[in-house]
C-alpha cells in the first residue's frame, strides 16, 4: 500500500503528512459531531439505518459478549449491541474523536442505556486492550479515516478472541456505471451544499466524498483483512455496492 | 434492502405492541436473550426474533445459531398461535422444529394470550366515543369477513367436488373409446351384410 511505503498519506484527494492526517480527520469530525445524526439521515435518505441493521444481524452478538464498536461515533450500533449483550456482557464505544464520543454518550444516556457501555477514546491503530479479549469488533464508516489501515486491522486481529469476528461496514465501489455517475454527481455537487446548508460546513462533506473514492475497493479490503490474519473473509454489497459489509474471523 | 425495510417495520410494530401490552413482556421474561429463528419456506429466508427484556429485535437473512429454529410455510405460521397443534403440524410435515421446543411454545403462548383492547389504546388519540365506535365496527367487519371467507371456501369446495363428478376419469375415456371402436366395427359389418343382400 502507498500508505505504508511513504511518509505521506491521502486526506481525501490531497496528499498530507501521515502525522497530520489524524488531526485533520479529527477537525472534520469536531466540526460535524453536533449535526452528525441528522446529516446521516439526510445524506443517505435514512438508508444508513438499514445498512447498520444488516451489520448487526451479521455480527452474531449474543448475551454475555464483549463487543467493541470502533469509530462508533454517535453510538447507533452500540445502542443495539447494548441490549443484545445484556447485563452480563459489555459494549465498548471507541472513537478517536472526543466530540463524537460526547455526542454518543449523551444520546445513549438519553435512551437509558448506561449499565453495560464503556466509552473509550482510542486510536484504531493501537487498540488499548489485551490480546484475545473481545468477541466481536465492528467498525462502521470509520476505517477509511484511519491513517494506517493495515496496522488497524492487525490491531483488531490481536485483540479478538479465537472464534471472534470483525465486521467492516464502509462505503465502497459500485459496478453499475449509471449508478456510479449518479452517485458521483450527488457526492460532489449536492452533498457539500447540503453540508453547507445544514451543518454550515461544506469542506467536511467534500472530504467525505473524496475519502470514499480513495478507500480501497471490496476485493482490496478483503485482501487486506486476509493479510492481517483474518480467515473466511467475505463481503456483501449493499445498495449496488455503494456500501459493502466485510466480515472476517479469527480462529 | 426492501426485505430489511419490511423487517424494520415489523420490528417497530412488535415494539409498539410490547409497549401497549405489558403482559407480553411478562410472558416472555423467561426467554429473553434467546434467539428464535423462523425459516419461511415460501421465501427461502430465515428471520430471527430476539426479546431483549426491553424490546424485540428482528433480523432477516439470519445465518447464526439459534436456540430454536422453526421452518414452515407462510400459511402454517398463524396456526402456531395454538401451542397444542405444534406436534400435529410436525407429524403432517408442515412444520420443522430444531432446538428448544419450549422457546417456540413460549412465544406462541405469549402471542395467543394477547387480548388487545384497541378501543382503550385508540381513545388516547380520538376520544372514548369514536374509539369505541371504530373498534366495534372493525370487530364486526373482521367477523363478517371471516364468515364470508368460510362460506366462500365451503361453496368453492362443494363446487369443485361437483365438478369432479362431471369430469370423466381417464379409464372411463378409454372404455368409451373401445365401445366407439366396437360400434364402428359392427356398423361396418352391418353395411357389408346389407350390401351383400342387395347384390343378390
Amino acid at each position: 500500500m502507498k500508505e505504508s511505503q511513504h511518509n505521506t498519506t491521502d486526506f481525501g484527494y490531497k496528499t498530507v503528512d501521515r502525522e497530520a492526517k489524524a488531526s485533520m480527520v479529527a477537525d472534520v469530525f469536531h466540526s460535524v459531531a453536533a449535526k452528525y445524526d441528522i446529516m446521516n439521515d439526510l445524506m443517505s435518505f435514512g438508508i444508513h439505518r438499514l445498512w447498520k441493521r444488516q451489520a448487526i444481524a451479521c455480527a452474531g452478538v449474543r448475551k454475555g459478549h464483549r463487543v467493541l464498536d470502533l469509530a462508533g461515533g454517535t453510538g447507533d450500533l452500540t445502542a443495539k449491541f447494548s441490549q443484545l449483550v445484556g447485563d452480563t456482557g459489555q459494549v465498548i464505544l471507541g472513537d478517536i474523536n472526543d466530540s463524537m464520543l460526547k455526542v454518543g454518550r449523551d444520546k445513549l444516556r438519553d435512551l437509558g442505556l448506561v449499565s453495560n457501555i464503556e466509552y473509550v477514546q482510542m486510536n484504531a491503530e493501537a487498540l488499548p486492550f489485551p490480546d484475545n479479549s473481545v468477541d466481536v469488533i465492528t467498525i462502521a464508516f470509520g476505517l477509511r479515516n484511519v491513517t494506517d489501515k493495515d496496522a488497524a486491522l492487525r490491531s483488531m486481529y490481536r485483540i479478538l478472541k479465537p472464534g471472534g469476528r470483525l465486521l467492516v461496514l464502509e462505503f465502497s465501489k459500485t459496478d453499475n456505471e449509471a449508478l456510479s455517475k449518479l452517485y458521483d454527481f450527488y457526492s460532489f455537487n449536492i452533498l457539500p451544499n447540503m453540508g453547507k446548508l445544514v451543518a454550515n460546513d461544506s469542506e467536511s462533506y467534500r472530504y467525505l466524498a473524496e475519502s470514499i473514492r480513495m478507500h480501497p475497493d471490496q476485493e482490496t479490503l478483503k485482501g487486506m483483512m486476509e493479510d492481517a490474519g483474518f480467515e473466511q473473509a467475505t463481503y456483501q454489497n449493499m445498495t449496488g455496492g455503494i456500501v459493502a459489509l466485510h466480515r472476517g474471523f479469527k480462529y | 434492502m426492501l426485505t430489511t425495510l419490511a423487517c424494520a417495520a415489523i420490528e417497530n410494530a412488535l415494539n409498539l405492541l410490547l409497549n401497549k401490552e405489558p403482559s407480553l413482556k411478562q410472558a416472555l421474561e423467561q426467554v429473553k436473550h434467546q434467539t428464535l429463528a423462523v425459516e419461511i419456506r415460501d421465501w427461502h429466508t430465515t428471520y430471527a426474533l430476539i426479546f431483549t427484556g426491553k424490546q424485540f429485535m428482528l433480523f432477516n437473512n439470519y445465518q447464526e445459531q439459534a436456540k430454536c429454529k422453526i421452518s414452515a410455510h407462510l400459511e402454517t405460521l398463524p396456526k402456531l398461535k395454538d401451542p397444542s397443534v405444534m406436534t400435529q403440524l410436525i407429524r403432517l410435515d408442515k412444520l420443522d422444529l430444531e432446538g428448544d421446543l419450549h422457546l417456540a411454545q413460549a412465544y406462541s403462548g405469549a402471542f395467543a394470550k394477547l387480548d388487545i383492547d384497541w378501543a382503550e389504546h385508540l381513545s388516547a388519540y380520538i376520544g372514548d366515543g369514536p374509539a369505541q365506535f371504530i373498534a366495534e365496527k372493525s370487530q364486526q367487519t373482521i367477523t363478517s369477513l371471516s364468515k364470508n371467507t368460510t362460506t366462500f371456501a365451503d361453496t368453492f369446495t362443494q363446487l369443485m367436488q361437483n365438478e369432479l363428478k362431471v369430469a370423466i376419469h381417464p379409464l372411463e375415456l378409454q372404455q368409451f373409446k373401445q365401445h366407439t371402436r366396437a360400434i364402428k366395427q359392427h356398423a361396418a359389418q352391418l353395411e357389408q351384410r346389407i350390401e351383400q343382400l342387395l347384390n343378390r
